[in-house]
C-alpha cells in the first residue's frame, strides 16, 4: 500500500516539475527593456559682447563640487555638448580666475530631461547679463535641415537674417533667439542685414542636421558662426536590417507545445496505469 | 482480475518513459546559444588597436578647456576598420547605401565576416549617430558572422574605429536593445544626436525559416570617449 502512495506522490512531483519547466522558457524570452539610458546633454556659451571672459561652472543640484569647469570662456565661445544624467543642475559664472568658492556673478538652475539637449548661454549686455536656458532641437522634418538664429551682436540692436530666399528672422533683437525652422538641405548663403550693412556667409546644412547660427560682433562688422547642434542620417533607412541568414539558428526550436502535450499525455497514461494497478492490488488483497 | 495487472504496469511504465522523453525534448529545444559574457581576457579576444586617439570631447569631469566651435572642427575622415577587443571583432569596413526599397543595404552572403558603414550616416567621431551593420551568421551550416557575439557586449565595453587618416576613435557602450524588425525605432537609431555616437546593428531573436530572416534587430548604442 505504502509503495503506491509514494509512487503517486512522485508522479505528482514529476507533474509539478514539468509545470515548472514550462515557466522557465517563458521567463527567458521576456523582452529586453526599451528603457533609455536616462541621459541628456548640456553645452555652455558666452554670448555677451561687452562682458569679459568668465569661468563657467556646472553643478549637480545636490553637490557643491563642480562637475564641469570651463576656464576663461570668452565672448563667442560655445562648448561641445556634455552627456549628463537627467536631473536638476545649476550653472554659475564667475569672473575669469576668481576663486571657485567666491560668490558667482550669475547663476541659474536647469532641469535636464532624458534624451533632451540644452544650451545655457550668458546673454545680453554686461549691465544686464543673464543666463538663458535654450531648448535645443533633436529632430528634423523628413529630408530637411533645421536652423535657428541667436542674435548676439551689440553693434546692431536688430537684424534681419535670410538663408537664400528664406527669411529666418525678420527683425531679431539683440539677446534673443528665433525658433528653429525647417529648410531644404544644401549649401546656402546667409545674409545678416542691419542699418544698411550686410554680412554674408556660406553655410552647409545637410539633411538630418540641426544648426544654430550665431550673429556676433566681429573685429570689424558682424560675424556669423554656424553651430552644428545635432546630426543624424539624412535619409533614414526604412524598417529593420536583414543582418542574418540563419546558418547558426537553433534547428527548429519551434513551439514547446508538442513536448508539453507529450508530457501531459505521459502523465495521464502513467496516472491511469498507476491507479489501475493500485485498484487491482486492493482487489487482490480483498480476495 | 490479475490478467489486467501487466497491462496497467505497462501503461505506467510507458507513461513515465513518455514524460521523460517530453521533458528531455523540451529541455534540448529550449536551450539556445548562451548569452554569456566572455572573460575579460577570453579566447578570441583581440588587443585594442593603437594609434592617435582623436577625441572631439574633453574629459567629462574636472577642469576642461573650452573649445569654440567657431574654430570649425576638421571634418572627420571616413571609417576603414572596426575593432571590439572583448568579443574578438576585427574587421575592415565596407561602404553601404540604401537599397531600391529604401532599406539599409547589408554585406552580401559571401562577406558575412565583414561589417559595413552606412554612408548616409555621420562619420564616426563627427557629431551624430554613425551606423555600422554586420551579420550574425551566414546561410551555410553554422557559419558565424562578424557580429555573432555582439549580444555579449554590455555597458562600458570599448569599441574602436580607425579612420582613413590613421586616427582612431574610441567609443564606450551605453546600452544594448532588441527590437522586433516590424517595430524598428527609426528615430532613436538614425535620428539626430548632439554628440559623436555609434550604433552597431545585427540580428537577434528567433530565425523564421518562412521569411528567411531573424525576427529581431539587436542595436548596440555607444558614445565617444573623450
Amino acid at each position: 500500500m505504502n509503495f503506491w502512495s509514494v509512487s503517486t506522490r512522485r508522479l505528482l512531483m514529476l507533474l509539478a516539475a514539468s509545470a515548472l519547466l514550462l515557466g522557465i522558457p517563458a521567463a527567458a524570452t521576456a523582452f529586453a527593456s526599451s528603457a533609455t539610458t536616462g541621459t541628456g546633454w548640456i553645452r555652455l556659451a558666452h554670448l555677451s559682447p561687452n562682458t569679459p571672459a568668465v569661468d563657467v561652472y556646472l553643478y549637480s543640484f545636490d553637490n557643491s563640487k563642480a562637475m564641469i569647469v570651463l576656464h576663461h570662456v570668452a565672448y563667442g565661445t560655445v562648448s561641445p555638448y556634455e552627456s549628463v544624467q537627467a536631473g536638476d543642475y545649476s550653472v554659475a559664472m564667475r569672473a575669469a580666475g576668481a576663486s571657485a568658492t567666491s560668490q558667482p556673478v550669475l547663476s541659474t538652475s536647469v532641469t535636464i530631461a532624458a534624451g533632451q539637449a540644452y544650451t545655457v548661454a550668458g546673454m545680453g549686455p554686461e549691465s544686464g547679463l543673464r543666463l538663458q536656458v535654450l531648448d535645443d532641437k533633436l529632430t528634423t522634418a523628413p529630408g530637411q535641415a533645421e536652423v535657428r538664429v541667436i542674435q548676439a551682436s551689440l553693434k546692431q540692436q536688430e537684424v534681419k537674417v535670410t538663408l537664400g530666399s528664406t527669411v529666418l528672422a525678420g527683425s531679431l533683437k539683440f539677446g534673443t533667439v528665433s525658433d528653429y525652422q525647417p529648410v531644404s538641405p544644401g549649401t546656402h548663403t546667409v545674409t545678416v542685414s542691419a542699418g544698411g550693412t550686410d554680412a554674408n556667409s556660406s553655410v552647409t546644412l545637410p539633411a538630418g542636421t540641426v544648426h544654430t547660427l550665431v550673429v556676433l560682433d566681429g573685429a570689424s562688422g558682424l560675424e556669423i558662426v554656424n553651430l552644428e547642434d545635432a546630426s543624424g542620417s539624412g535619409k533614414p533607412p526604412l524598417g529593420g536590417v536583414q543582418t542574418g541568414f540563419g546558418g547558426t539558428a537553433p534547428h527548429g526550436p519551434g513551439s514547446p507545445v508538442p513536448w508539453l502535450v507529450a508530457i501531459g499525455a505521459g502523465s495521464l497514461l502513467a496516472l491511469t496505469g498507476g491507479l489501475r494497478l493500485r485498484r487491482n492490488r486492493q482487489l487482490t488483497v480483498r480476495i | 482480475m490479475p490478467t489486467r495487472r501487466p497491462a496497467a504496469a505497462l501503461a505506467l511504465a510507458a507513461g513515465l518513459v513518455v514524460i521523460v522523453g517530453g521533458v528531455t525534448g523540451l529541455l534540448l529545444t529550449r536551450h539556445s546559444i548562451p548569452a554569456m559574457r566572455p572573460a575579460a581576457v577570453g579566447v578570441g579576444a583581440v588587443p585594442a588597436p593603437t594609434g592617435p586617439i582623436v577625441g572631439a570631447f574633453p574629459a567629462p569631469t574636472g577642469p576642461i578647456v573650452a573649445v569654440s566651435q567657431s574654430a570649425a572642427p576638421k571634418p572627420a575622415a571616413a571609417p576603414v576598420s572596426l575593432t571590439i577587443p572583448l568579443i574578438g571583432v576585427q574587421t575592415n569596413l565596407m561602404t553601404l547605401g540604401l537599397g531600391r526599397d529604401g532599406t539599409l543595404q547589408v554585406p552580401p552572403p559571401n562577406m558575412v565576416s565583414v561589417a559595413g558603414w552606412y554612408t548616409g550616416s555621420p562619420r564616426p567621431g563627427a557629431i551624430g549617430s554613425s551606423i555600422i551593420v554586420g551579420h550574425i551568421d551566414g546561410d551555410a551550416g553554422n557559419v558565424k558572422g562578424v557580429f555573432f557575439r555582439l549580444r555579449q557586449l554590455s555597458a562600458g565595453d570599448k569599441i574602436y574605429v580607425k579612420r582613413a587618416d590613421g586616427t582612431l576613435v574610441e567609443f564606450r557602450v551605453t546600452s544594448i536593445q532588441q527590437y522586433p524588425k516590424d517595430h524598428f525605432p527609426t528615430e532613436a537609431v538614425y535620428g539626430p544626436v548632439p554628440d559623436p555616437e555609434l550604433r552597431l546593428i545585427t540580428c537577434g531573436g528567433a530565425f523564421d525559416p518562412a521569411t528567411g530572416h531573424y525576427v529581431l534587430n539587436l542595436v548596440v548604442y555607444a558614445t565617444e570617449v573623450g
